[in-house]
């Protein structure tokens, strides 16, 4: 039977599910071998599958450089979902599933390889009804991006056959720079179109990353508040006792601030700061976003200094234990300048947060792990109850993103008695405490948004290159200044740098304590 | 030997006047150690001894998922103008970080066979405030019945399979409870057995391809466990109401449809022992699409012909049948069921 119509829509989805379904597709990996398709893609997918939230004809092609076949493919992949996977692994589902993974070899540079993988994804679309749509997912070395893409391209591969679509996902980083960033874009944009393209941050993936909007915008209490006329100054950390683990010669390149908050801290800012979208489309959430960055004030020559503390990890002590400076890791520069630790003070001046400043710090071998945003509101006027005592404490709420995710909230009580003592209390909202049903892992949500072609947690072109654009100034103060600011040593289990603390204290605030 | 109601263990007895003070001292106890937490009400009427017993364990297991207050009210067939008896119990469970217990109260009430009036009063005393009420009611639907219990009620739990006269309850539902509430959502067990199989199908109708074969639908197979013809009729009622067909009659084992071009579609349901839902097969011309329960398989089989000799298969979540898994399934979707009350108004002179 021939379709009536490509404008069908499915009469049994009402009321079953609150997002767009995936149509059937082959997602093509790039970098198969390597441990993100083991830790993270294939136990995604697969976690899906067990849900019911993917497509019923999903296939996956695995593109990498080593010699085996689809058998051994499997094989390797199914012991990794086992150990990695959210759910327990059901053999049953994961045969099924990966009946339809298959592996194909080729160098990334190699015509030939695209010209056979375009003959098998047309007999894989023949035989299970995939349509020529197609996610190709390059998990690989920015280097190997241009050549992929080319050879995509050259092979039509970028284009469904059937009136389908062609999707590509870019792993992080997203350049080194604001010119490499901007060629990396120049270069994807030649094969695929900018709506076509999902550049990953996992930050936006995690459940109470998504939740920073909701708990926003679907609760009339916080946004009368959110301003710059009752808050006072809004902290965003991310902070690890990791050191940089086997990644010593990527993160001796790359250093804390293109590591993470080029993409994930300053998306958590804009998402913290962003006017309310007109809509919760893609593009709507993400206008909103780039306005946030676009009025980050840029740091020039001595404002860098004044503004932003780097620091280096000495030799120091993580839980009991005596641990190595950066410059002793291994396949690190001895003589390194690396920063493994950023404090910044941001100003976003717009009417909104004129004023207001945001401090992000971010760091390894810090005494705890945990990543979370805490507003701190302006605190009661000094007339009634703190008349003599001087100012109780702020209010802050904080929105935990890991782990522990959840929301908390101090205010002030008074103690229990005859005479009048205000200390402060916490209401503390815990995620695994409130819902049993353990959150999706963010590369699931990633992955089913890509393929329905959903682009609101991806980041955009322009949201990239402009906050680039602010770290560029940054890195230029650090490395190509006559004068650069200095690199501070700090104690591994330490919070940083004592120079991190003055950075703070100096407008009369503090840190806060995980 | 039946169990009697007396032999029942629902926790630690207590005063009704005094429920709070010992819910309090019950979490001053375990301070520390666990933490309480509720985000619903989740109230339950039951009959019998039995039943009350059963129901203790399905919110036990209930709150692994759904951190809840449960507030059980049982009424005791055998007795008459006894005083209502109250008992309070904790659930705990380990949190998903395992670090730390987390606990559900449990208030359970005993009532008299005439205790019925007085469960408004019981409910709305010992609500978690703020938070909303789910109400499972377990068995028929009181021909008389207090307007103002189901207007707090904000989800309405029921199983249509169990019921004696099913006219007669879709009757009261449509005609005395469902308009005490607008905002109140009807949530019938007997609709989410066939969730899994309503999905299953969905999905597969997700692919264009599929999609194109419906127009031409003439005849659908539904398998059905012995007890289950409801269960059945609904699925026929939602593939007939979202695909705008209209009912022409039933005959036995066999109900009549036509389409929206005036085609006839057939129905036949056949009982053999197994899922409540054992399977549903779509037949369109040479196209045959098979969702099938396999014994000893916890998932969904769909097998799909299509001319040319074209075949597929694939496996998609199966669910439970088990009061447990229904419930939690219940509880996890949001939103009123416009689709279920679609699905009973195309079928509702064979129901």
């Amino acid at each position: 039977m021939t379709p009536k119509s490509t404008e069908l829509t499915n009469p049994f989805r009402e009321g079953l599910s609150s997002r767009p379904m995936p149509q059937p597709c082959t997602v093509v990996i790039f970098g198969a071998t390597g441990d993100l398709t083991h830790r993270k893609l294939i136990p995604a997918l697969y976690n899906l599958a067990a849900d019911g939230d993917l497509p019923s004809a999903l296939t996956v092609v695995g593109f990498a450089r080593r010699d085996k076949t689809d058998e051994q493919f499997r094989a390797e992949l199914g012991d990794a979902t086992r150990k990695f996977s959210r759910q327990s692994v059901q053999d049953e589902l994961w045969n099924s599933f990966a009946s339809r993974v298959f592996y194909h070899r080729s160098e990334f540079g190699d015509p030939e390889g695209y010209k056979s993988l375009a003959k098998r994804l047309e007999e894989i679309d023949t035989q299970f009804g995939t349509r020529g749509n197609r996610l190709f997912y390059l998990s690989v070395a920015p280097s190997e991006f241009e050549g992929i893409l080319k050879n995509l391209k050259d092979f039509n591969l970028n284009q469904s056959p059937s009136g389908g679509w062609t999707r590509v996902i870019v792993e992080k980083p997203f350049g080194y720079d604001l010119a490499t960033a901007t060629e990396l874009n120049s270069v994807v944009a030649a094969t695929f179109a900018e709506k076509d393209t999902f550049r990953i941050d996992h930050f936006l993936g995690k459940e109470t990353a998504q939740n920073i909007m909701v708990l926003r915008f679907a609760n009339g209490i916080f946004e009368p508040l959110w301003n710059h006329r009752c808050i006072d100054h809004v902290q965003i950390t991310a902070s690890e006792p990791l050191g940089v683990e086997g990644r010593g010669p990527y993160y001796d390149h790359s250093g804390a601030l293109r590591d993470m908050v080029q993409n994930h801290l300053l998306q958590l800012l804009c998402l913290t700061a962003m006017e309310p979208p007109t809509d919760l489309s893609a593009d709507s959430v993400r206008d909103e976003k780039v306005k946030v960055v676009r009025s980050i004030r840029p740091l020039h020559g001595a404002d860098v200094a004044a503004n932003v503390v780097r620091g280096q990890y000495a030799a120091g002590a993580i839980n009991g234990k005596n641990v190595i400076a950066y410059r002793e890791e291994d396949r690190v520069n001895p003589q390194s300048d690396t920063e493994t630790f950023v404090a910044l003070k941001v100003n976003v001046d717009n009417w909104r947060w004129a004023g207001i400043p945001f401090y992000i710090r971010v760091g390894k071998r810090l005494p705890k792990g945990g990543t979370e945003i805490a507003v701190q509101f302006r605190a009661a006027p000094p007339v009634l109850f703190n008349k003599d005592t001087g100012e109780v404490g702020a209010n802050v709420l904080v929105i935990r993103i890991q782990p522990d995710e959840g929301i908390s909230m101090r205010m002030q009580a008074k103690i229990p008695g005859t005479a009048l003592r205000i200390e402060p209390v916490k209401m503390d909202f815990h995620y695994g405490t409130s819902f049993g049903k353990a959150s999706p892992e963010a590369y699931e949500r990633l992955l089913l948004d890509a393929m329905s072609g959903d682009a609101t947690l991806f980041a955009r072109r322009d949201e990239v290159e402009q906050a680039w654009k602010f770290i560029d100034e940054i890195e230029h103060a650090w490395h190509n200044s006559d004068k650069p600011p200095t690199l501070y040593p700090y104690a591994s289990g330490s919070w940083g740098p004592k120079e991190a603390d003055d950075l703070i204290e100096r407008d009369g605030r503090s840190w806060r304590r995980l | 030997m039946a169990q009697s109601i007396t032999e029942l263990t629902q926790g630690m007895p207590v005063e009704i006047g005094k429920i709070d003070r010992e819910l309090k001292r019950l979490w001053a106890e375990g301070a520390g150690a666990a933490t309480r937490a509720s985000l619903i009400n989740f109230a339950v009427y039951c009959e019998g001894a039995a039943t009350m017993q059963e129901s203790t364990e399905v919110i036990s297991e209930i709150t692994r998922e759904h951190a809840c207050r449960a507030i059980l009210i049982g009424i005791d067939p055998d007795t008459t103008h006894a005083p209502v008896q109250a008992w309070i119990l904790a659930h705990c469970h380990l949190s998903r970080a395992g670090a730390k217990q987390v606990c559900c109260e449990q208030i359970t009430f005993l009532l008299g066979n005439d205790g019925l009036p007085l469960i408004p009063n019981i409910v709305f005393s010992h609500l978690d405030s703020d938070l909303p009420l789910i109400l499972w009611w377990r068995g028929e639907f009181p021909a008389e019945s207090e307007d103002q219990l189901w207007t707090w009620v904000d989800r309405l739990v029921f199983d249509s399979q169990t019921w004696s006269h099913v006219p007669s309850q879709f009757a009261l539902l449509r005609t005395t409870i469902e308009p005490a509430s607008p905002r109140m959502a009807l949530c019938d067990l007997n609709w989410t057995r066939s969730l899994y199989l309503r999905q299953a199908v969905a999905q597969i109708f997700d692919s264009p391809e599929y999609l194109a074969e419906l127009a031409a639908l003439n005849a659908v197979e539904i398998v059905h466990a012995p007890g289950a013809r409801s269960t059945a009729l609904l699925l026929s009622g939602w593939l007939a109401a979202q695909l705008r067909w209209t009912l022409q009659g039933a005959d036995g084992a066999v109900v009549n449809f036509k389409d929206a071009a005036g085609a006839v579609v057939t129905v036949t349901l056949r009982e053999e022992a197994g899922r409540a839902l054992g399977s549903v097969r779509l037949t369109a011309g040479e196209t045959s699409i098979l969702v099938a329960h396999h014994e000893g398989s916890g998932f969904l089989h769909a097998d799909i012909r299509l001319p040319g000799n074209r075949e597929s298969h694939y496996l998609m979540p199966g669910g439970k049948d088990d009061t447990v898994s229904l419930l939690n399934d219940e509880l996890m979707s949001g939103g009123r069921h416009k689709v279920y009350l679609k699905a009973v108004a195309a079928l509702v002179d064979i129901l």
